[in-house]
């Protein structure tokens, strides 16, 4: 193999081996790190978050960003909550909380993708103003006790499988089709790595980030209920920091943070490979500060790997690929 | 070749003219194109061989005149319809995606959905065929690209322009213009992109090709047209000419194919 080959490979399947290596490490120091309740505990942690860096995964892809996503997960908690209080019963107030995410992923859009607003400014200003909105809804009163049914979202089981994990691989499943099989995959890296062929093309520049800032919002506010039926409250606090851990799973996951070239898989196991980190140092007794530094780390290796990449794929041009002998016909003239 | 002449004109261009404010860009160009045929479209800097194209991609519409594709007459609010009618020009620009195979960026924004409902529905592709197609071609034009499977980014520029046109006639355009495609191009990759012009002769394909260059004219063009200050100053046999012959033409140094032969 030629340096080149290595390099492509270690950019292609470093982090699941990273990934591998991690998890062998932390079975072979706790003997409960590798059973299943613990592995139930990874994936559970980390559902609310998978969620919505499936949609959030796509938004890098087209070249955005959605950082107003914790935010209007609180939101949506919120409005859950006083919907609830106001005893507009359960399926309402559900609609009413995805609705909340729906609208604020629909303004995003509107302004963003329509409009060519900054998507950095505009969704930091949501993260500001949603959880500013969310604070002045509660005036600082937190609702709580919603039932069972609510509780059946965010602690319930289906098939011995918790609601939150279906919910998460339901959506992975669907935007791994998408990402891969779908003609959508193949337009969001034409958009975000050249957006000007991509609407010479016909493709719909416009309309596809729109929709993901829809489909962003409506995943957050999914997200905010499932951790308000955790809680059985909603709390001011839900979603603090997730634009955080949404993005660190995307660019773990090499997904190119100017758009036009990524992978759902590689942000997959970005976000496992966080979870079994954050979960492997508790279980070997961490500190969990060390927890930060060695993502940190892993992110800064990520970037480097990324950058390599990007200068080899430069440099690809296939010399030893140029054509075989050209055809040559009668020249010009010949009539 | 001469053959050709005895069909309808695949393309057609009756007294096109378009200006820019006082500037003439082009005045009364009138142009037929035959399947199977190459025309070298030359001129001096700024001589409306842009504006032209332009004009049958339909990106700028032209003051008078009409554009005939197949005998009937058309008229190109967009890129898109031009497409649609068959025209296709490839700028230098290329459109294509750096981040996508070559499979992947001759369909792009055309895929290829599984037939059925449930293909439709869950608008999965069909991968494998658009994949076959993409093979087929490469066999048809005998084109000497790397695998289908190569990202764009990967490819030399001669290699890109043999896919952007290759996009073209894969698509089905029996007409192409190409603006400038060997421009900044060295010997080889410009080898390659001739011998892809001179395939799309041999499968009727009509060509209308664009270049500063006088030796890439007389190698694959069968007529050539010669703008100057946006009018048509000669429209002939390529066999007739020689490169100086072209160049006086071009300059104004002869206005008339006779003073270029006396001259
Ligand atoms: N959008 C425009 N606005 C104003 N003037 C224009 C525009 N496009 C072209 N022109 C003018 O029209 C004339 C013809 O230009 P055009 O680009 O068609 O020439 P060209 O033959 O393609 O030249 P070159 O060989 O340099 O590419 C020039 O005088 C140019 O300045
Ligand atoms: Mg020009």
């Amino acid at each position: 193999m030629t340096r080149q080959q290595i390099l492509t490979w270690i950019q292609r399947n470093g982090l699941f081996f990273a990934l591998v290596l991690l998890v062998a490490i932390f079975s072979f120091a706790s003997s409960r790190f590798l059973t299943l309740p613990n592995v139930t505990v990874i994936l559970l942690q980390n559902a609310v978050i998978g969620l919505i860096v499936v949609p959030g995964a796509m938004l890098i892809l087209c070249g955005l960003v959605d950082l107003s996503v914790g935010s209007v997960a609180v939101l949506a908690a919120v409005v859950f909550g006083q919907a609830m209080e106001n005893g507009l019963g359960l399926p309402a107030s559900l609609l009413f909380g995805l609705g909340v995410g729906m609208l604020w992923g629909a303004f995003n859009g509107y302004l963003i993708a329509i409009n060519g607003f900054s998507p950095i400014i505009i969704t930091l200003g949501g993260l500001a103003g949603a959880r500013g909105l969310a604070e002045f809804i509660t005036q600082g009163y937190t609702t709580y006790g919603y039932g069972p049914e609510f509780a059946f979202l965010g602690n319930g089981k289906l098939l011995g499988v918790p609601v939150p994990i279906l919910l998460f691989l339901l959506v992975l499943a669907v935007g791994l089709h998408f990402w891969y099989r779908a003609p959508l995959g193949r337009h969001m890296i034409a958009i975000g790595g050249a957006k000007d062929t991509a609407a010479e093309l016909g493709i719909p520049v416009k309309l596809v980030p729109f929709w993901l800032y829809v489909a962003s919002g409506v995943a957050s506010a999914l997200g905010g209920l499932i951790v308000a039926s955790q809680l059985d409250g909603a709390a001011v606090t839900i979603g603090t920091g997730m634009e955080l851990e949404v993005l660190t799973a995307i660019l773990l996951g090499g997904v190119s943070f100017t758009g036009g070239r990524g992978s759902l898989f590689g942000v997959f196991f970005g976000l496992l490979f966080v979870g079994v980190l954050s979960n492997g140092l508790i279980q070997i007794n961490v500190s969990p500060y060390v927890e930060q530094v060695a993502i940190g780390a892993a992110l800064c290796g990520a970037a480097a790997l990324d950058m390599l990449y990007q200068r080899l794929e430069r440099l690809q041009v296939p010399i030893d690929k140029e054509p075989i002998e050209p055809v040559t016909q009668g020249a010009g003239g010949g009539q | 070749m001469s053959t050709t002449q005895t069909h309808a004109p695949a393309l057609e261009l009756r007294g096109l003219s378009r200006s820019f404010g006082p500037v003439h860009a082009v005045k009364s160009v009138s142009l037929s194109l035959y399947p199977g045929e190459v025309i070298g479209l030359v001129g001096d800097n700024g001589a409306g061989k842009s504006t032209l194209t332009r004009m049958m991609a339909g990106t700028i519409r032209p003051d008078t005149g009409q554009i005939l594709v197949a005998g009937e007459n058309r008229t190109f609010e967009t890129a898109q319809d031009a497409r649609r009618a068959g025209v296709e020009t490839v700028f230098q620009t290329l459109a294509l995606v750096p981040g996508l195979d070559i499979a992947e960026n001759i369909f792009l924004g055309r895929e290829l959905l599984v037939s059925g409902p449930l293909g439709d529905m869950t608008r999965t592709m069909d991968v494998a065929t658009m994949r076959r197609r993409v093979q087929e071609g490469y066999e048809r034009f005998g084109l000497g690209l790397p695998d289908i499977r190569t990202k764009v980014a990967g490819l030399s520029g001669g290699q890109r322009q043999v896919v952007a046109i290759a996009r073209a006639v894969l698509w089905g355009s029996r007409i192409v213009v190409l603006d400038e495609p060997t421009a900044a191009l060295g010997v080889k990759q410009t080898e390659l992109v001739l011998s892809f012009i001179e395939q799309l002769r041999s499968h009727n394909v009509a060509v209308i090709f664009i270049s500063h260059n006088m030796q890439h004219v007389m190698r694959v063009a069968d007529r050539v047209c010669v703008l100057r200050l946006g009018r048509k100053v000669f429209d002939g046999q390529m066999s007739a000419l020689t490169g100086t012959d072209l160049v006086a033409l071009m300059t104004g140094a002869a206005t008339t194919v006779e003073e270029v032969k006396t001259t």
